[in-house]
């Protein structure tokens, strides 16, 4: 039993990076993928944008993972840690995803939103930001809970490039304990919680929005 | 004052507005009558600005409101909210928050401010509509088929509503294919068919005007 618990916090110590890449990853996400979306829907740079969306879903995250640790030191001045490449990596890959989903959140929105903004002469920054995200954040809720599920366990990929995450640390744990049943299923554990807590937040976030 | 001369727009081709002339001075209310198709709402649109003239042009000196056939409330704003909104952003809230209360209070609908746009009826919501259309305090306002999608109980309230926003001086033009409504309402009607002025009628001087209207249709 006590092996177990020693186990379960072996373990337990590579969710600090599964967490950071992951928060750190869906703000960059988010972040990228609405100003994606919102230049897009303005006609702004849709060529570059549309080019970005389609190279990111059509490369494997763990290609676009090594590029961005191993190739892209060798162009830029700068040495990225494991967990900085995995927060540059997988916000980026997430924008695009996010960049998608809200391009069909914003086509949900009706044409007259846009017009009565405009009508009451409210600046574009301020319409997007007050009046069609948060209607589209309504409209794409369950869609971004999934986008946040599989954020959470592409972030794996990160034991490929030595991140102690929650995956490399129960593969560590395998090899000291020659066995990779109870590490796995710790692993496991942990992810699984992760993803009922993620989807008890996206409940509860879809209830509040069901007032209006 | 708004003065439309020789507006032109068409849509891949067709053309909905041929060169439209048209002046409305202040304090009157103007009627765009006229069958589907016949350009009342892109003509209002143009006024608005929310479409760009093919030709011609729009002279206005006036600040404008519009109120939308199919209100388009802010859904996550409540009804108070959606009033205040422009002003906060504006930076003109001064009085606005006693402004808002005081417009529902007079449209009858002070006791919905704290509620979502989806719990008011059809009615309420033209009234919501109404009275954020007025915050900025506008000279003039175009209202695009108000009386669309409503009972009779409710359209003679609406009229009782813009009656009372022509008590407040403001200047307006109603787009409307109910000339039942347009003729309790308005001063001038100007019926618009095939993208064209077909016939203007002063209300008050004419002796049954939605039959001299009906002729042109």
């Amino acid at each position: 039993m006590a092996n177990l618990l020693q186990s379960f916090l072996f373990v337990g110590k590579g969710m600090g990076v599964t967490l950071q890449i992951l928060s750190g990853g869906l703000c960059m996400g988010v972040v990228i993928g609405a100003c994606a979306a919102a230049l897009r829907h303005q006609n702004m740079f849709a060529c570059v944008i549309n080019r970005f969306v389609s190279i990111i879903r059509g490369t494997p995250l763990l290609l676009q993972l090594a590029f961005v640790y191993f190739v892209l030191p060798g162009f830029l001045p700068v040495k990225l840690s494991v967990v900085a490449a995995g927060i540059f990596t997988f916000g980026l890959n997430s924008s695009a995803y996010i960049a998608e989903i809200l391009r069909a959140g914003i086509e949900s929105i009706p044409k007259g939103q846009f017009e009565a903004a405009q009508t009451l002469k409210i600046p574009v920054y301020y319409m997007w930001k007050d009046i069609i995200f948060p209607q589209v954040l309504k409209n794409i809720l369950p869609s971004m809970v999934g986008e946040v599920i599989a954020l959470l366990k592409e972030t794996a990929l990160i034991a490929t490039i030595g991140g102690m995450d929650i995956m490399r640390s129960a593969q560590v744990l395998a090899a000291q304990e020659f066995t990779y049943f109870t590490p796995l299923c710790i692993a496991g554990v942990y992810y699984y919680g992760c993803v009922l807590l993620i989807e008890y937040v996206g409940k509860r976030l879809e209830q509040r929005f069901s007032v209006c | 004052m708004l003065k439309i001369i020789n507006a032109k727009k068409s849509y891949d081709g067709h053309d909905v507005l041929k060169g439209v002339s048209l002046r409305v001075d202040a304090g009157t209310i103007v009627g765009l009558a006229g069958p589907s198709g016949g350009g009342k709402s892109t003509l209002l649109r143009c006024m608005q600005g929310l479409e760009i003239l093919d030709g011609g042009t729009i002279v206005c000196d006036e600040a404008t409101g519009f109120m939308f056939q199919d209100f388009q409330l802010f859904p996550h704003m409540t009804v108070i909210e959606n009033l205040m909104y422009a002003p906060r952003i504006h930076n003109q809230i001064e009085h606005a928050y006693e402004y808002a209360v005081e417009l529902l209070r007079r449209l009858g609908i002070a006791e919905k401010a704290t509620v979502y746009p989806k719990q008011l009826s059809g009615g309420q919501k033209q009234r919501v509509a109404l009275a954020r259309s007025l915050m900025m305090h506008p000279s003039l306002l175009l209202c695009d088929e108000p009386t669309s999608g409503l009972d009779v109980a409710t359209i003679a309230d609406v009229v009782a509503v813009l009656q009372s926003v022509r008590d407040m001086g403001i200047t307006m033009v109603i787009a409307s294919h109910d000339l039942d409504f347009l003729v309790q309402i308005t001063d001038r009607i100007v019926l618009l068919k095939d993208g064209c002025i077909a016939a203007h009628l002063e209300v008050k001087n004419a002796e049954n005007p939605i039959e001299a209207l009906k002729r042109f249709y």
